[in-house]
């Protein structure tokens, strides 16, 4: 059981490895990708400052809990995009069946797939809210806090892109679904959530994980509450083997593309 | 992070016969002509594209409620409904005209060689993406535009002062910004004849465009910065049209227009000369 | 022993029809029309150990499918499978252990690496240590003579050198069973040979059991002992390739080729 958890994560290393490689052999592309989403990332600041020009707080957040959030929803959504990056083609995996090379692998294939490829330019993402989090001062015990939520962040990101790319196996279009929704997860996560009331806030909390994965993190950072950081991790998990349920469920319809012959 | 349009609609075969060697403009309107009625397909992939507009919307809507002390209240000379409207209208020039796809074809074209093909052809390469473009958006951008007067009116009202007979001088004045935006757009994906990967490039552009022009009008800028961001393309590209839909003036349109057609003859004059450099290191090193 | 046992197998799929013009593509957005097709029809037979089995038949009669289902790639609707002893369905990751595909169509192979770091890769993927994989890389590169490209990135490669490489891919854990569907499919005459040569040697001196797809006649009339001819689903015929070619049809020198085109003209007509 150990030995096979360990050759697990042995090949996914290997895989990232291998992704990460294949990018840096054009030594100058890989650098601007990097070194351009930071610079992309950071010209949303001018936004803020505006808005801080025109108020002292937004939604009831202060310019340093903006750029927390922003942090972490930064990190997290780089995180994702360098482990797990094929999460997001997953709808083209599955309509033009390309699993079959995972399918014959004796090692689990969600995890085969999901490794399968690295966004270079996440790379960039993560560095940018690493340092924006650190210029925020969050000392020692937070910058652990962070980096825990950023984990929690990723997870549920990869396990929300996952869930409904995963149906797919069901449904058409879902590839425009996943991009919209995941869309609509960064925009609602990089606002201060005091700005929606009522009904929406619910619905954010309801239809995406913005509110348990980003916005109680953020808060949790800002003053430390032990019930909402359990919640917080209870909420990411559950989340997560819903998905791979999902996916797992799905898989006994995959039609490895033989569907697209059969259309003529 | 980037936000990201997928490509909604498919490619066009290359190969068209071409009539008609005495009017040089027919073959662009052929191309524009069969991109519209193969997008016309999309139709369903683009409402579903609604949703990412409206999310945008709705953050705008509730951020200027909230920064909106009372209902009275003018910031950087805007009504909370004009604001409102000013981002409901860049977005839907951003949403309802999304130029990626034409710049990451273009540079797909570039350095998958198939340029090689395409630029013999008895049409200019550049025009020919730029009539395919026209042809996407006549399909989108019309569909963008009754979806924002129905969720503008439904969240913050109709607009104040709104005139029907401004109409026409906004809409040549969309026009122009979405095609000055495009020209841009192919410029720095022409630079895939030098560089490997031009995206960075195109995030940066994106990015200013969307910081400086879409989420708020110049006025709001501190004084010092505003004489120089008029000075930008960002300016005619999202400022104008959507400007001139909030608070409509016959100055500022005469102002947005002059300051439109300079862009538009410098932007394609850069964009011809960097494609006719292109090309010539293309023969050099051949391919 | 048996290394393959199939009992009465079938898997349907679901088409989707997009009807005409605006309405069609509004009904189809999250509804579409769907149309069954009986990709595989109840099918039963088995191949013992160390046996070399054509599996052929026309486009569309099933043949991929079966290949599919046997390797765990897709999951039946009814019907037994047992590989090896293990069902693919319950113990997919067991089974993988022990046998090896080769898809001509599909790489595994990961294009940008070198021949050398993908059987690195899949050495990890099949549990073995460095050293085990040094010894097969090295033994298996002799053998299908890869030492003049092991170091240049897949991509680089001709589909020939390609094709030999993903075949030492699928051999690195030695497998019990494995499964070429086309795995010639666009070489010249030469490699071809060379690649025959190649599943012949791997049959003699590890016993494994072949399990072929292929439209070329040559594979078949130069690997094979048996042969199974599906179409529509269902298996047409299923005999030693000698007895076929001696006694099929009663006549005398009439090419194997011959014999299976005869055989998929009477089923179009029946």
């Amino acid at each position: 059981m150990l030995t096979a958890a360990k050759n697990q994560l042995r090949v996914c290393f290997l895989s990232i490895k291998y992704n990460i490689m294949r990018e840096m052999v054009n030594k100058v592309t890989f650098l601007t990708n990097v070194v351009f989403m930071v610079l992309n990332d950071a010209s949303i600041l001018v936004q803020w400052f505006i808005l801080f020009r025109l108020r002292d707080d937004v939604g009831g957040y202060s310019l340093r809990e903006v750029l927390m959030l922003w942090g972490l929803v930064a990190a997290s959504f780089g995180l994702s995009n360098i482990l797990f990056a094929r999460v997001l083609s997953l709808p083209d995996l599955i309509i033009n069946g390309k699993l079959d090379a995972f399918l014959v692998q004796p090692k689990k294939v969600l995890l085969g797939v999901l490794t399968s490829e690295t966004r270079i330019s996440a790379i960039g993402d993560l560095l940018y809210g690493v340092i924006l989090v650190c210029l925020c001062k969050p000392g020692v015990g937070g910058f652990f806090l962070f980096l825990l939520f950023v984990i929690m962040g990723a997870l549920a990101f990869t396990a929300f892109a996952l869930l409904l790319g995963s149906l797919s196996f069901w449904f058409v279009r879902m590839d425009i679904l996943q991009n919209q929704m995941l869309m609509g997860m960064i925009n609602f996560g990089t606002y201060p959530d005091g700005i929606f009331q009522g009904d929406a806030r619910v619905l954010l909390y309801l239809l995406m994980p913005v509110g348990m994965a980003l916005w109680q993190p953020a808060h949790v950072m800002a003053c430390f509450d032990g019930k909402m950081f359990l919640a917080v991790l209870g909420y990411v998990l559950l989340l997560s083997v819903a998905a791979v349920a999902v996916f797992y469920r799905g898989l006994r319809r995959y039609a490895s593309g033989n569907l697209m012959e059969a259309r003529l | 992070m980037n936000r990201c349009n997928r490509k909604v609609a498919g490619t066009l075969p290359y190969r068209y016969g071409f009539g008609g060697r005495h009017k040089p403009w027919r073959k662009y309107t052929v191309i524009y002509k069969s991109v519209l009625l193969e997008n016309l397909q999309y139709v369903a992939n683009v409402a579903l594209g609604f949703f990412s507009y409206f999310v945008f919307i709705y953050i705008y809507n509730r951020l200027w409620g909230y920064m909106y002390r009372s209902p009275e209240e003018l910031i950087a000379g805007y009504t909370k409904e004009q604001m409102i409207w000013y981002v409901m209208m860049t977005e839907m020039l951003y949403f309802g005209a999304n130029a990626n796809v034409v710049a990451g074809e273009v540079a797909r074209d570039i350095r998958g060689g198939n340029i090689a093909y395409l630029m013999n052809k008895p049409y200019h390469y550049t025009l020919y993406i730029l009539a395919r473009y026209t042809g996407e958006w006549s399909v989108r951008l019309p569909m963008y535009a009754v979806f924002a007067v129905l969720i503008g009116t439904a969240l913050v009202g109709p607009l104040p002062h709104f005139q029907w007979i401004t109409v026409p001088l906004m809409a040549l004045c969309a026009v122009l910004g979405i095609t000055i935006n495009a020209v841009f757009k192919l410029c720095i994906s022409l630079f895939s004849f030098w560089i490997e990967d031009t995206t960075p490039f195109q995030w940066i552009y994106n990015k200013l465009i969307l910081v400086v022009g879409i989420l708020f009008p110049v006025e709001i800028f501190p004084e010092i910065l505003q004489p120089l961001l008029k000075l930008t393309p960002i300016y005619t590209v999202c400022y104008g049209p959507a400007k001139l839909i909030v608070d409509f003036s016959p100055e500022k349109c005469v102002e947005i227009l002059a300051a439109q057609a300079v862009y538009l003859a410098v932007g394609s004059g850069l964009m011809l000369l960097i494609y006719r450099k292109g090309v010539k290191r293309l023969y050099v090193n051949g391919g | 022993m048996q290394a393959i046992k199939v009992e009465n197998l079938s898997k349907t799929f679901r088409v989707k029809r997009k009807e005409k013009g605006m309405r069609g593509s509004v009904k189809a957005i999250f509804h579409p029309q769907t149309e069954e097709i009986r990709a595989v029809n109840g099918i039963s037979f088995s191949v013992k150990e160390g046996e070399m089995l054509a599996f052929i038949g026309p486009n569309g009669a099933g043949k991929s499918t079966t290949i599919k289902m046997l390797t765990g790639i897709l999951y039946p609707d009814g019907g037994r499978v047992e590989v090896l002893g293990i069902d693919p369905t319950k113990k997919r990751k067991q089974l993988a252990y022990r046998i090896g595909t080769v898809f001509g169509q599909k790489e595994q192979l990961w294009t940008h690496l070198t021949p050398y770091d993908n059987f690195r890769f899949f050495g990890a993927i099949y549990d073995l240590s460095e050293q085990e994989t040094e010894e097969r890389i090295v033994e298996l590169a002799e053998r299908f003579e890869l030492s003049g490209f092991i170091d240049t990135p897949v991509r680089n490669l001709s589909l020939g050198q390609r094709i030999r490489c993903e075949i030492v891919a699928s051999l690195l854990h030695k497998p019990k069973v494995l499964f070429l569907d086309e795995p010639t499919i666009g070489l010249d005459p030469v490699v071809k040979e060379n690649v025959r040569e190649l599943i012949r040697q791997m049959n003699r001196e590890e016993q494994t059991t072949i399990f072929l797809t292929s439209h070329d006649v040559g594979d078949i009339e130069k690997l094979c002992q048996r042969i199974i001819i599906v179409n529509d689903g269902q298996i047409v015929l299923d005999d030693s390739v000698d007895h076929l070619k001696h006694h099929y049809l009663e006549k005398k020198d009439i090419s194997l080729e011959d014999i299976i085109v005869e055989i998929y003209k009477a089923q179009g007509e029946g």
